[in-house]
């Protein structure tokens, strides 16, 4: 059974990375392009594992995670964190929002895969 | 989707990531201290930071590495954007601009002005103030350097983080016939957190059984009763040795995401044997069951192995960006109260977000658009054949054209606003040429620019760029004067010019208004005298002087400048605005500046029109122009001059304007109590009543050029076609009223001065 | 209170057994205990430590109560996840009924 991965990030470009890279690792990929549309759509689509931006526009990834932190359904969700923010501060804030690990951008498709492999069963 | 489609993506957006930076600094310079426009403008060159970086543009990366680290001190409160601060900033905007050209069509940047920003920027995230960064900039990180100089990782920073940690030493090893490796044992105790976070610690002891061979004690000493327990807490805690040929670090990485949520204990037990006092479970190799990814460990390891040095790369890069954002660190620590801030005022945004959107190829709109057109003069044509077939104007084939119309008509409005935009993209790259001009004669300049969500269809601001950027680089070359000029008239040294956007009567007018010392009117009529433009005793009014600038191969500059003075003058100016079915002129007071005012139709495509007859001709006359019709009596007429007339309206008297004649339909003056008046307003400014012989109706015709089908004729501005298929010419307003004024000017003339 | 003289119950797992569904559990053999209990294990696809750790403490909890209560029907998941994370109690990883 394929895999679901929500994707949330403002950047096109990246969706679209994420999209290809993760189409092709053979997963299905749900994409929102901020924490707001990130929250909608969770619920409908009950993904396995999430990735999200932390910088976005109406709600950032922090809120996002917290969001979904939040609802009895998803709280148990991996969620990883896709960023160019490599410093301390960035990752302690978002594991304090309840990220379960994080990816420094510009990611490697290998490394997206590897990472979302160790957080999902 | 292939790499290129996705860089082309990039491309696209780094160009709407520029827009909105260049529009948040510039509001920020308009003393905007909105938490969201600062995350506004640090998350468009954080975004293209992380698009570049994908694709490997290390010099976008760099520069736009250097530009957010500054903003975020921004963001951070830590550097206040002074005017200062935002030139500088400003001038990075441009800078990232040219980076992201140069990455999508090659070609190079100008290294010195880049390298010199970033010095400013740097000195700027240091607290320096923008004037003493000239000497001596920072040495450190004089740019981000290339990822690939970049040395192995440091095994933490400062905070305790460790980048997902990568020894080479394991490699070594395999080269020697290790066949047992070394023993490691792992003491393993998740808190609650761990599990709260999405962490599995199941999931982890699977990704370190991989690692080599493992026997694992499970101590579930602390697990209290069924009763007393709390379903959600950690209990279990984990003793393992396992024998592995990778190293510690690879053992610990393992745990990377689950290191602070949980106590980890990773001890060298070299050669300590199989540990008998411990009731060990050997755990299999074979977990494929828990892992549909990857078939056993050989496979994962060889995985690994190629991907490593991806992983290298993609660290080094990493360990760049902290380096340099080190510097940024004290800011970010401030962060969270200002992110809050920011978090509360997305809500307040999120309402306010804009709406989805889809790209559409325009030609795909172009094309529904030409059908669209075809489908109103088909409409207008089966119309006029109902009614001429059907006098009685009540069947039901009458009332379903009315239906026709209505809906032909909303279909027309709704695919024109397909493509109207707002102006906003042409009016920020005037400010970028703005400052570069100003910069590089020497002027202290600030643009102000209003109205810029005012939206017109694509093809008028597409053709607008051309002539207003000439005309922006005139007004800062030629309209301003030098700070020491200005203050020497006792004005404020920096100039302003004024662009402004807006509706009016169906039509866009645009304004571009300087501060600067206005038409020296002596100095013009001279010009035109000195090249046989007007007589040297003609007697002309101020503003018909002042219009001169746009007759053929005028330029007041004593000096051909490199700025505006490429022998391109304000003449091919007012024809390329004319082209598109406008109308430019100016006005100009001597010593306070020169207001230079464009009005254009709202497209290209359709034009509500009142359709007339003079001399026998079927002329259509633009609605917007129209301000009423009457019936003139013989005792409003008055005569004046030679052959000029006037109608009284009410209190006021108007110029009548004879069409035909100006058109040239009839050589004698038609008598204005057997035609009809067309009261408008010219863009001039002030009344005329135009004198027609009697109105057909009001339609909208879909306007087809004159220019790309036959050629220009003067006071025409286009044709159509009517409902029964004839062509008829739309009338330009203006330029019939100028002609009608300019009766000492040759025709051709007149309507280039003064239309 | 004492127990009823009755065939012994039985619990189907879920499928997936991750934190949302250890407080379930948890719930379910509360209410469960005093007679003997059988635990179908055939559909479960994954275990998280929470739940291993609630079975765990139902064993113990039977073995108080001097009831039975056996895992049968263990899916390979159950036993792999169970003998990953070090718990070999036989009542949970016993393959036999």
């Amino acid at each position: 059974m394929k895999k679901k991965v929500l994707t949330v990030d403002d950047s096109r470009t990246i969706r679209n990375m994420l999209l290809v890279t993760l189409n092709n690792a053979g997963f299905e990929t749900i994409q929102a392009e901020d924490g707001v549309e990130g929250l909608e759509v969770l619920e409908g689509c009950n993904p396995d594992v999430i990735v999200t931006d932390i910088n976005m526009p109406r709600l950032d990834g922090f809120g996002f995670i917290e969001g979904v932190r939040r609802n009895e359904k998803f709280r148990a969700v991996p969620i990883l964190v896709l960023t160019t923010e490599s410093d301390a501060e960035k990752k302690n804030r978002a594991r304090q929002a309840g990220a379960t690990g994080w990816i420094v951008k510009p990611f490697d498709p290998a490394k997206l895969i590897d990472a979302i492999e160790r957080v999902t069963a | 989707m292939d790499m290129n489609e996705i860089k082309e993506i990039f491309f696209q957006e780094c160009e709407e990531q520029l827009a909105e930076l260049e529009s948040g600094l510039l509001k920020l310079n308009d003393g905007d201290r909105d938490p969201e426009t600062v995350n506004a403008v640090f998350r468009a060159v954080h975004s293209i930071k992380g698009g570049a970086g994908a694709f490997g543009l290390d010099d976008l990366v760099s520069f736009a590495h250097v530009f957010e680290t500054t903003l975020d001190c921004v963001r951070s409160n830590k550097l206040e954007p002074t005017q200062d601060v935002l030139k500088v900033m400003l001038k990075s905007a441009d800078v990232l601009a040219d980076l992201v050209t140069a990455s999508r069509d090659g070609g190079g940047v100008d290294e010195s002005r880049s390298r010199s920003l970033v010095k400013e920027l740097e000195a700027l995230a240091h607290g320096e103030l923008p004037s003493s960064s000239g000497h001596d900039a920072p040495k450190p990180a004089a740019k981000a350097a290339p990822a690939a100089k970049v040395e192995l990782p440091k095994p933490s920073d400062d905070s305790g983080f460790q980048p997902i940690p990568f020894s080479f030493d394991g490699f070594g090893e395999d080269d020697e016939p290790a066949v047992e490796g070394s023993l490691y044992e792992v003491i393993f105790k998740p808190r609650r957190e761990l599990y709260s976070k999405g962490n599995e610690a199941a999931l982890l002891l699977r990704d370190l059984s991989r690692l080599g061979e493992m026997s694992i004690n499970c101590d579930t000493d602390a697990l209290p009763a069924l009763d007393r327990m709390d379903p959600e807490a950690s209990y279990f805690s984990w003793k393992i040795s396992i024998r592995t040929t990778r190293s510690e670090d690879d053992i610990r990485a393992v745990f990377e995401f689950a290191e602070w949520d949980c106590d980890l204990e990773v001890k060298f037990a070299e050669e300590a044997s199989s540990n008998e006092e411990l009731p060990m479970v050997p755990v299999p190799f074979d977990l494929s069951i828990l892992d549909d990814s990857s078939a056993g460990e050989e496979e994962t390891a060889s995985e690994r192995g190629a991907s490593e040095e991806a992983v290298a790369a993609a660290l080094s890069a990493a360990e760049t960006a902290s380096n340099v954002s080190r510097a940024a660190r004290v800011a970010e620590k401030k962060e969270s109260a200002a992110a809050s801030a920011a978090a509360q005022n997305n809500a307040a945004a999120a309402a306010a977000g804009a709406g989805q959107t889809i790209r559409v190829d325009l030609d795909r709109v172009d094309r529904l658009i030409n059908l669209v057109g075809e489908l109103v003069i088909n409409q207008a044509m089966l119309s006029q054949s109902v009614v001429e077939n059907d006098a009685t104007g009540t069947s039901a084939v009458n009332m379903g054209l009315e239906e026709l119309q209505q809906l032909t008509r909303e279909i027309q409005d709704s695919v024109m606003a397909i493509r109207a935009q707002p102006v906003k993209p042409v009016f920020q790259r005037m400010s970028r040429i703005v400052r570069e001009v100003a910069d590089m004669v020497g002027k202290s300049i600030r643009l102000v620019t209003e109205g810029e969500n005012t939206e017109v269809d694509k093809t008028v601001i597409d053709k607008i760029a051309e002539p207003l950027t000439h005309m922006i680089r005139n007004a800062v070359d030629h309209g301003i004067e030098s700070p020491e000029k200005r203050e020497a008239a006792g004005k404020d040294p920096e100039g302003t010019i004024k662009l402004t956007a807006k509706h009016r009567s169906g039509r866009i007018l645009i304004e571009l208004a300087d501060d600067g010392a206005g038409i020296n009117r002596e100095r013009v009529r001279q010009k035109a005298i000195d090249n046989d433009i007007i007589a040297a005793d003609a007697n002309l009014s101020d503003d018909e002087i002042d219009n001169l600038i746009f007759m053929a191969g005028f330029s007041t500059a004593d000096k051909i400048s490199d700025i505006s003075g490429r022998g391109v003058g304000m003449d091919v100016v007012k024809r390329s605005i004319q082209a598109l079915g406008g109308r430019i002129s100016i006005s100009s007071r001597p010593g306070y500046g020169s207001t230079f005012t464009m009005s254009l139709p709202l497209t290209l495509a359709v034009l509500d029109g009142m359709v007339v007859t003079v001399a026998g001709q079927t002329l259509v006359v633009p609605l917007t122009a129209i301000v009423e019709t009457l019936q003139p009596e013989a005792s409003a007429i008055h005569s004046f001059g030679a052959n000029q007339r006037l109608i009284s309206i009410r209190n006021s008297f108007c110029p009548l304007v004879d069409v035909g004649r100006v058109l040239n339909y009839r050589t004698t003056q038609a008598n204005p109590v057997e035609g009809v008046a067309l009261l408008v307003e010219s863009e001039g400014g002030g009344q005329r009543a135009l004198m027609v012989d009697a109105i057909q109706g009001q339609r909208q015709v879909v306007i087809k050029s004159l220019e790309a089908n036959y050629t220009h004729v003067p006071g025409i501005a286009a044709a159509t076609i009517l409902g029964d298929g004839r062509v008829a010419l739309i009338l330009d307003v203006d330029a019939v009223v100028a002609a009608s004024r300019g009766q000492s000017m040759k025709p051709e003339m007149s309507l280039a001065a003064t239309g | 209170m004492a127990a009823k003289k009755a065939g012994p119950a039985s619990l189907k797992l879920a499928a997936v057994l991750d934190l949302n569904e250890a407080s379930n559990l948890h719930g379910k053999l509360v209410s469960m205990r005093g007679s003997d209990l059988r635990i179908d294990a055939s559909g479960v696809e994954r275990v998280g430590v929470q739940c291993a750790q609630v079975l765990l403490a139902g064993v113990k909890a039977w073995e108080e109560d001097k009831k039975s209560l056996l895992v049968e029907k263990a899916s390979d998941a159950f036993q792999k996840t169970m003998q990953l994370i070090g718990i070999n109690n036989q009542n949970l990883v016993a393959k036999e009924i």
